[in-house]
Order: C-alpha cells, then structure tokens, then sequence
C-alpha cells in the first residue's frame, strides 16, 4: 500500500468496492439533478416569464427580450455556486437550460401541440442554450462570482436576443390584412384563438417592440443585463443558502423508540464527518 | 500485496445482501412511468370529448371518475407506504454497522430518485401542459381535465416519496435520527407545500375571475415553493459527507485486511 500512494485519492483510501460504490453513486446523483433541476427551472420559468415564451406573437415583445434572461439566470447563478465551490464543475447554467429545454420541447410537442393544437411553429420555446454556455465559460475563465455576475449575467442577456433571431425572423415579415399591416407573428396568433386569454390582446399592445423591433430590443437587452447582474448576486447567494447543511436536534426522538446510544460501541457516531471542500469531495 | 477473494470489507460476512439494490426503486421507477402513460393517454382520449363541459354526464363519468379513484388510491398509498417505513423502523440505530448504514445511505439516494422523477412529471410536463389547456378551453370547474391529472394526481404521488424519503432517513439512519437535516426538510416541504397552495390558487380563480395568464402573481407561490429543490444540493452534499466517512471507515478497513486498493 505504501508503495502506491496514488491509491489514495482526496484523502481516501479507497476499497475496490468502495470505488464502485462511489461511481454508482455519482450516477444515480447525476440522474437526480438533471431531473430536480429541469423540474424546478421549468416550473420557475413557466411561472415567470412563460406567457411571453408560449405563443410566437407574443415573443418579440418588450417583456420578452426583457424579463426571459432575468428568469432564467436565477437557477443557473444558484447551482453555479454549488457546482462550482464543492465540484469545480463549470456546467451549471448549461445543465440548468438543458433541462429547461428539454422540459419545454417535450411540453410544447405533447401539449400545445398534440393536446391542445397549437402549431409547433407558434409555440417553440426560447433558445437560451448560448446565454447559458457564456456564463458557464466565463465563471470558467474568471474563477470568480463577481467578474461572471457582471460580464456573465450581461452575457447572458445581449446573447438571448440575437440567438433567437434565426427562429424568429420569418415572423416578423410584413402582411398586409383588411389594409392593416401586422406582422406574421401578429397573424398567426389572431388566428389561433386562446378562448381564456382575452387579457393578453391589452398587455401585448402595450410594448413597443411590435413596431418591427429597433432601438427599443436593444434598450431592453441592455436593460435585462443590468438586471441579470443584480439577479445573478442574489441567487448566488441562494445557491450559499441552500447548498449549506444545517441540522438540528431532533426533539421527536422519543416517538422513534430508539435503544440509547451506549458509549463507544458505535463505531460511525464516534467521529466527526469529512468536512465537504474541493480537496475532498473526489468521486464521491 | 495480499489480494483477499470475497471480502466483506467491514467484517460482515452474514450480511450478504448487496449495498446498492436497484429492484424496488426500478419497480416504483416503472410504476410511476406507468401510471405518467396512463394520464397523458387517459388525456388524450377523453379530455376533448368528456371534458369540455363539467355539467355533461360524461364529464362526471369519465373525469370525476379519475378524480374519485385518484382521492381513495393515493392516501391510501400514503398510509401505506409511511406506515410500512414506521412501523418496520430500526430500534436499533446505534449499534448497525458502517456497511449496513451505507446500504441505508443508498436507498435513502434511491428514494429520492423516486421522488425526482415523480416531481419531475408534476412540476416540468404536466404543469406547462395545464397552460395549454387553460388558456385554451375555458374552465367552469377546479376539476378540469389537467387539474385531476396534475393536481389531484401527480402532486399527490410526489410527497408519497418525498415523505418517504424522510421518514426513511430519519428512521432508518443514526445521523438523521439524531439531528434533522434542514435540506431534507426544505427539500421535502417546499414541493409538499404547493399541494395546500392548490387551495389558495383554486379560490383565486374562482373568486377573482382571473384570465389564464401563467405568470400571475396568484401563481407564485408554486414559484416559491419550487425553488426549495434546491435544498437538494444541500442534502447530497450532506448525504456525501457522511458516505465519505463510511467509505473511508471502509478503505482503512480493507487495507488492514490486505485488500488491494482501487488505484
């Protein structure tokens, strides 16, 4: 053993079968994130800003480019911290927009489209994916929360806009109907009635992004990024909060009938645990 | 180096049942894939033709039918699989072996893979679906064809789990029996809390009259509530720290038994 001192890693000492088990373990937590995470992310995001992601004619609009990017860099500023200080794993934002895609496809095919017959081409969600990826490689590069709140969580916000244009552009085109001029978008979702949103034909004549774009989707990027640096710093904060492991005694221990602890015959209470930093958490 | 065939590394060579056992959380994974299936079929093929009007008969037939089943089946899943954790408890936590408490530590893992994948259903696919449901069909009644599946179906099986899993900690594992974990509790409490928040959004709709914008402020509380699955980063973080010491306990021991060392 001592002749191979590359047999102890982070620490450990690890057993053939202790290995193993730490490998099963990292797979079974590899699934469990990607699930928790993409149920969560989804369910904040749909809740948020998921009106203006549903219908094309409602993309496009001020609240859009505006408050997407603040939504969806809350989960991702979150778990970078977890990922991060404990695993040095610069993917957080792209596991946490992975997920929220994945949730958003399937929902819109199964959904939308096939429940309730919406057009795929009228309901396809958001692409974040490039925002995401900037975050996560900007952390990477800076090593710090504060450089990726501000270049990051800007990042973020300018890269949405433009990596939807691909999608979005053939909505914006021009029609003419009963001598009014409208958009595609504008069209489509005056053609597809939503019996139970009569509220939206109000909110959507609102903004000023429906008058082809211009000036006003860049103001709005600019303005989400200065928003998205804030938002960053708190859920970073959130991402301190929740990943710390607090306990306290558990005064219902009676009604479990437990035999007391004699002394020293436990041999896994005696000692305290490993203390979870980056030189130790390894493979487990 | 001496290689021993067969060990048992912490020296129980009675307890031969295997630290990591995938048959009951793959049945409950299948069970649970069963069942998603089944609504989004049972959807599919009756949400159009029975569901539109919830004074038509068949409204009654078909969707109070599911929503009757789902109101007896699933507390009594409860009562079932929470009284099975207690009433089975370990008296004995203190003088199990780090072996047997590694076998706990992964079914505790296990469990809560069970509960991911039922959040996962509840708070990704059926929750956007209602979206698509709500802002198209007008709702006269709480119990539309999404809501008995998403509300009275889905959230319900999840805190099966989620309970589970803490009853099972708690009752299964010294460290959780002695202290309780506040990540498990906010991780279990905040998806469970969305449950009573369906009382708070139903009487909202129905009092306030409100159109089907999703972002609502009436809908935040799911936010809210949502975001405590992040308690999960806290409690895996947890659940390895304590592995770590077991596994360590495990490698010490190997090596004085002469195992080889995984390299």
């Amino acid at each position: 053993m001592r002749d191979n001192p590359g047999q102890t890693i982070y620490g450990i000492k690890w057993s053939k079968e202790g290995a193993k088990l730490s490998r099963t373990f990292d797979i079974i937590v590899a699934v469990i994130l990607l699930l928790a995470v993409a149920g969560a992310t989804h369910l904040h995001f749909m809740l948020l800003a998921g009106d203006w992601d549903f219908w094309v004619d409602w993309k496009d609009r001020e609240f859009w480019v505006t408050l997407t990017p603040i939504v969806a860099i809350m989960f991702p500023a979150a778990l970078q911290y977890m990922f991060w200080k404990y695993f040095r794993l610069p993917i957080a934002a792209t596991l946490a927009i992975v997920g929220l895609m994945i949730g958003e496809w399937l929902n819109r095919y199964y959904g939308f489209h096939l429940w309730s017959y919406f057009p795929m081409s009228m309901v396809w969600p958001a692409m974040l994916l490039p925002s995401a990826l900037a975050l996560d490689a900007i952390l990477l590069l800076t090593g710090n929360f504060l450089l990726t709140a501000i270049f990051g969580g800007m990042a973020f916000s300018l890269l949405f806009y433009p990596s939807n244009w691909f999608m979005l552009a053939p909505y914006r085109l021009p029609v003419q109907i009963m001598d009014y001029l409208a958009s595609v978008g504008d069209v489509m979702g005056y053609s597809f009635t939503r019996t139970a949103t009569p509220e939206y034909l109000r909110m959507i004549e609102r903004g000023t992004l429906r008058t082809f774009g211009g000036h006003s989707a860049t103001v709005s990027a600019f303005f989400s990024g200065f928003v998205c640096i804030l938002t960053y710093m708190v859920w970073w904060g959130f991402g301190v909060l929740f990943s710390r492991v607090i306990t306290v005694p558990n005064t219902f221990k009676k009604l479990l009938g437990l035999v007391p602890k004699a002394a020293g015959t436990s041999t896994q209470q005696g000692g305290k645990d490993t203390k979870l930093t980056t030189s130790t958490v390894g493979g487990v | 180096m001496a290689t021993v065939a067969n060990a048992t590394p912490l020296g129980r060579p009675s307890d031969d049942r295997k630290i990591v056992n995938f048959k009951i959380p793959a049945i409950a994974t299948v069970g649970l894939l069963a069942i998603m299936v089944f609504y989004r079929t049972f959807q599919r093929m009756f949400a159009w033709t029975a569901g539109l009007d919830s004074t038509d008969p068949v409204f009654d037939t078909y969707w109070m039918g599911l929503l009757k089943a789902e109101l007896v089946l699933i507390p009594l899943l409860w009562v079932g699989v929470w009284s099975y954790i207690w009433f089975t408890r370990d008296k004995n936590l203190y003088s199990i072996t780090p072996r047997e408490e590694l076998r706990r530590y992964f079914n505790l893992v296990l469990f809560i893979f069970v509960y991911a994948v039922a959040v996962w259903f509840a708070a990704s696919f059926f929750a956007e679906q209602d979206a698509s449901w709500h802002q198209t069909v007008v709702r006269d009644t709480s119990f539309t064809p999404s809501h008995v599946v998403l509300f009275y179906g889905t959230m319900p099986l999840y805190v099966t789990f989620g309970v589970g899993s803490l009853l099972y900690a708690t009752t299964r594992l010294p460290k959780y029996a002695d202290n309780i974990s506040i990540p498990l509790v906010l991780a279990v409490a905040g998806p469970f809390m969305i449950l009573p928040n369906l009382g708070f959004n139903e009487w909202g709709h129905a009092f306030w009259m409100m159109e089907e914008v999703f972002t609502a402020p009436l809908h935040w509380g799911f936010v809210v509530m949502g975001w405590t699955v992040l308690a999960l980063g806290g409690l895996l973080l947890q659940i390895a720290q304590h592995m770590i010491t077991l596994l360590r306990q495990m490698g010490e021991l190997a090596e004085s038994e002469g195992e080889v060392i995984a390299g």
